[in-house]
């Protein structure tokens, strides 16, 4: 671990930078970065302006059962596996590129938060290499979706061919539909 | 549009669509896979066409991309205009990710 080459550095730093633009936590760069905790802190504050944010972090495997994360989650995996089968890359670097695409195409407004957070990314891919989740296939569309491993999805319908009858109908989304008219 | 027009209009696609490709899978390969549909092997080829090679290729009056949405389903979803059209695009997202790639035949 405590290995000191300067080309590794390099690239753990650059790996940093890329995570902290995309609005990880600090935890998450001592995970994928072997830099010092105090070395990431400056790091972050460097480039983020501020502090990083304290407390724990996301860990529900429930959060992407929910209608709107499951969707997107669902679209997160879906292009990170076929990074990792067609693009033959994997690890943090998967996590990166996807994740961009991810932001790319799921048409996130301009102001406000992406639905999946990098962190919430994060612990999905560990999730699923943890065996702890896997993707189905709705019976449907074809599309394969994020769902609790060995849970029972024989018949299984995504939530966007059957969405629960309250989807989508937030107080944000509401103050949203409410200004456009 | 006469049959010359439509064969000119062909040729400009493909060069312009085999420029773009090299230029995506040169800034960052991975992502162009994704983005592209195409297998590894087929960037690694699309990266090494040197600029004559390209030309000749566009040069055909034959177009050289084709359609991605060959499925009925994921046709309708990309065309309709009746849903929550940025529930359509992620839809059809998910659904083209799980779609194999376009690849070399053995």
């Amino acid at each position: 671990m405590r290995n000191k080459s300067v080309v590794n550095e390099a690239r753990d730093i650059q790996i940093a930078i890329d995570l902290i633009n995309l609005g990880a936590r600090l935890q998450l760069l001592q995970e994928e970065t072997s830099l010092s905790r105090e070395r990431l802190l400056k790091l972050y504050k460097e480039v983020k302006g501020e502090s990083p944010s304290k407390g724990m972090l996301p860990y529900s495997t429930d959060w992407f059962m929910s209608w709107l994360p499951n969707i997107h989650s669902s679209l997160f995996m879906g292009i990170y596996q076929f990074m990792q089968k067609n693009a033959g890359i994997s690890g943090v670097e998967a996590l990166i590129k996807s994740y961009r695409l991810y932001l790319e195409q799921a048409e996130i407004p301009t102001e406000g938060e992406p639905t999946l957070s990098i962190t919430r990314a994060w612990f999905l891919v560990r999730f699923f290499e943890a065996g702890m989740m896997q993707l189905t296939r709705c019976k449907e569309c074809g599309g394969q979706f994020v769902v609790h491993t060995h849970e029972l999805c024989e018949d299984y319908r995504c939530g966007i061919c059957r969405p629960p009858s309250r989807a989508g109908k937030t107080k944000k989304a509401a103050g949203v539909e409410s200004a456009v008219v | 549009m006469n049959i010359n027009q439509i064969q000119d209009e062909v040729r400009e696609i493909n060069l312009s669509y085999m420029m773009l490709a090299q230029q995506m899978i040169r800034s960052d390969k991975a992502s162009a896979i994704f983005r592209l549909g195409i297998s590894d092997e087929l960037a690694d080829l699309i990266d090494g066409l040197s600029p004559a090679q390209m030309l000749k290729m566009a040069g055909g009056n034959m177009l050289l991309c084709r359609f991605r949405f060959d499925e009925q389903l994921l046709l309708n979803l990309v065309t309709d205009y009746n849903k929550d059209r940025m529930m359509s695009q992620t839809h059809a997202a998910i659904l083209m990710a799980g779609q194999p790639v376009e690849a070399l035949a053995a």
